[in-house]
C-alpha cells in the first residue's frame, strides 16, 4: 500500500516542482489610479521575521520571531526566540521594540538587541499569545543600567 | 555450513546498520522543524499547525500502520517504503518549504514512523526468532541511540555553521545507506501464520487480543511513561537556556548525547536480563527510573548536574525500547497481529508524550519548574505501582523463574 502511494506522490511532486512559478503582476503597467509605486531599496526597508538578532559584538544570540504592534499598528514588542539545540531548550521572551537596532544593508541586514546578558536572563518567558504579554522594556531615561 | 553462518553474520551486520542509519534519518525531524520553518520567515501560527498536523497523523496511523505491517507479506519493502517516505519528507522541507509541501512532508514522515518502528521490529523477529528476540531488540536499539548520537552532533555542527538547510539534506541523503543494508538482511520467510479459518473466528481472535489483559497493562505502563518522561528534558533544557544563556547550546547537546550513550551501552544487556530473569525486573528499573530522575530535576538546579541527571533517561529509554516490542512478542505468539501490537502500545505512548508536554507546560506556567517536575515524576511513579502491582510477567515460564 505504502509503495503504492509513494509511486503516487513522487511524480506528483516532480511534476508540481517543474511547474513553472506563478508569474508575478508585471510591476509597470495598469495600476489603479488610486494607488501609486514605491520601491525601497534593502537598505531603507529589510523583512524582520526569522531574521537573526544579534550582541552587540556581532554574535547571533536570537531569532526575531514575532512582532507586537498596537492598535495603531506600530510596533511596540518583538518576541525573540532564544539558545538551545536542534530545537530543544528554545525560550521566548518579548523585548521593547526601542532595544533593538536594526541596521538593513545590501544582502546583509543586522538586529542588533542592546540588552544585556543579565536583563535578557531575568526576562520572563513569552508563552501564550492570548496572554498578557511580558515585555522587557529599558527603564525611562537611559536604557543602560541593569537589573530593574 | 559456514556458508549458511556467513549470511547470518551479513544480515546481522546488515540489521545493526539498518539501525543506525534509520535513527540518523529521524533525528532531524522533531523540534529542529520548528527552528528550521522560523529561519525559512514562518509564522509562529503556521508552524505551530504544521507540527501539530505531524503529531496527529503520527498517532492516527499507529494502529493502522501496524495493521498494514501485519498484512504485508515482506516486512522488508514496508521498512524499504518507510525510509524512502522519510527521505521524501526531509527533502520535501529542504528544497521546497512552502505551505503544502511542508504539510505533506509532515503528514508523510508521521506515517512512515509508524510504520518503521513495527517494520524493524518484524524484520528482527524474522531474522532470529522468538527466542532471542530480546537480546536482537537490545542489539538495535544499541545501534539506534549510536546513530541517534552521532547524527545529532552532525546535525547540531551543521545547524549552526552551515545552514539549516543542510540538517535535512544530509537527513534524505542517509536514506542511501539506510536503503543499502536491507538486501543484507535475508532472512528466510517465516512459517506460514497460523490464521483462524473463518472470519468470525479471526474477528474472535482480535477481540481477544485486545481484551488481553497483558496488552492492556502495558498500554497504560507505557502511556505512563511518557506521560512522566517527555516534558522533562524539554523543561530542563529550558531552564538551561535562561540560567547560561547563549553557552546553553553545549550543555544541552550534552543533556541529549549523554543518555544516547547509555542507551548504547545499556539495551543489550536489557535484552538479554529481560530473556533471563523476565521482563518485570526490567521493567521495574526503568519505570523507577523516571520519579527519581524528576525529584533531581526539582533539587538540583545546576546546570552542569543536569546533564548527569538527564543521562538517567538513557536507562529508561532504554529499558521502554527493548520492552515494547518484546512484550509485543509475548502477547501475540502465534498470532498474526505482532505489529499491530507495536502499533497500539505505542499509540499509548505518543499519546501520553503529548499529554506530557501539555500539562507540564500547564503546571510551569502555573507554579514554576519544580512543580512541573515533581508532577511528572508523579507520574513516574504512578507508572512504576502500575508494573509492579498490576503488570503480569510476561515472558515464558522458564524465564519467570
Amino acid at each position: 500500500m505504502t509503495v503504492f502511494r509513494i509511486s503516487l506522490i513522487v511524480p506528483l511532486l516532480l511534476l508540481m516542482a517543474a511547474a513553472p512559478e506563478v508569474p508575478t503582476r508585471s510591476t509597470a503597467p495598469e495600476l489603479p489610479p488610486t494607488v501609486e509605486l514605491e520601491t525601497f531599496a534593502p537598505s531603507e526597508a529589510m523583512p524582520v521575521l526569522g531574521q537573526r538578532v544579534a550582541e552587540p559584538d556581532g554574535k547571533a544570540v536570537a531569532r526575531l520571531v514575532d512582532v507586537l504592534v498596537d492598535p495603531g499598528g506600530r510596533p511596540v514588542a518583538a518576541v525573540l526566540d532564544f539558545g538551545g539545540f536542534m530545537g530543544v531548550g528554545v525560550r521566548k521572551i518579548a523585548v521593547h521594540w526601542s532595544t533593538l537596532r536594526f541596521e538593513p544593508g545590501e544582502g546583509t541586514h543586522r538586529i542588533i538587541l542592546t540588552l544585556t546578558p543579565d536583563e535578557i536572563k531575568a526576562a520572563p518567558e513569552y508563552r501564550d499569545p492570548e496572554k498578557p504579554a511580558p515585555v522587557v522594556v529599558p527603564v525611562a531615561p537611559e536604557p543602560k543600567p541593569g537589573q530593574q | 555450513m559456514p556458508r549458511k553462518r556467513a549470511t547470518k553474520t551479513r544480515a546481522t551486520i546488515g540489521l545493526d546498520l539498518l539501525n543506525f542509519f534509520i535513527a540518523g534519518e529521524q533525528t532531524g525531524f522533531g523540534p529542529f522543524v520548528a527552528v528550521y520553518l522560523t529561519a525559512r520567515q514562518w509564522t509562529q501560527v503556521e508552524i505551530g499547525f504544521a507540527l501539530s498536523l505531524g503529531t496527529i497523523t503520527a498517532m492516527v496511523s499507529q494502529v493502522p500502520a501496524g495493521l498494514l505491517v501485519d498484512a504485508l507479506r515482506s516486512k522488508r519493502v514496508a521498512v524499504a517504503a518507510g525510509i524512502l517516505a522519510v527521505g521524501i519528507s526531509a527533502l520535501l522541507l529542504a528544497i521546497w518549504p512552502a505551505l503544502l509541501p511542508v504539510l505533506t512532508s509532515q503528514v508523510l514522515h508521521g506515517f512512515a514512523s509508524c510504520v518503521l518502528t513495527p517494520g524493524i521490529a518484524a524484520v528482527s523477529l524474522e531474522l532470529v526468532g522468538h527466542a532471542t528476540l530480546g537480546e536482537r531488540i537490545g542489539r538495535n536499539a544499541r545501534f539506534a541511540a549510536l546513530g541517534n548520537g552521532l547524527s545529532a552532533g552532525a546535525m547540531g555542527l551543521l545547524g549552526s555553521y552551515v545552514s539549516e538547510q543542510s540538517v535535512f539534506l544530509l537527513t534524505a541523503a542517509l536514506c542511501v545507506p539506510a536503503l543499502a543494508t536491507l538486501p543484507f538482511i535475508d532472512a528466510k520467510p517465516p512459517p506460514p501464520p497460523r490464521r483462524a479459518a473463518t472470519r468470525r473466528a479471526r474477528w474472535s481472535e482480535l477481540v481477544a487480543l485486545l481484551t488481553d489483559r497483558r496488552l492492556l497493562m502495558f498500554a497504560a505502563c507505557a502511556a505512563l511513561f511518557q506521560l512522566a518522561d517527555a516534558a522533562m528534558l524539554p523543561i530542563a533544557a529550558g531552564e538551561l537556556t535562561k540560567q547560561k544563556g547563549t553557552h546553553a547550546a553545549l550543555v544541552i547537546a550534552a543533556c541529549i548525547l549523554a543518555p544516547q550513550a547509555v542507551v548504547a551501552l545499556l539495551s543489550p544487556w536489557v535484552g538479554r536480563t529481560a530473556e533471563l530473569r523476565g521482563r518485570r525486573p526490567m521493567m521495574l528499573l526503568g519505570w523507577a527510573s523516571l520519579p527519581l530522575r524528576g525529584v533531581l530535576f526539582a533539587l538540583l538546579p545546576n546546570p552542569y548536574l543536569l546533564v548527569a541527571v538527564q543521562s538517567i533517561s538513557g536507562v529508561g529509554a532504554a529499558v521502554f525500547g527493548v520492552m515494547l516490542p518484546v512484550i509485543a512478542d509475548d502477547v501475540t505468539r502465534g498470532a498474526r497481529r505482532f505489529n499491530l501490537c507495536i502499533g497500539i502500545f505505542s499509540l499509548a505512548g505518543t499519546a501520553g508524550g503529548a499529554l506530557s508536554t501539555t500539562l507540564a507546560g500547564l503546571l510551569a506556567d502555573l507554579a514554576g519548574d519544580r512543580v512541573a517536575f515533581l508532577g511528572l515524576a508523579a507520574a513516574g511513579l504512578a507508572g512504576t505501582a502500575l508494573v509492579w502491582l498490576a503488570m503480569p510477567e510476561t515472558g515464558s515460564s522458564e524465564a519467570s523463574e
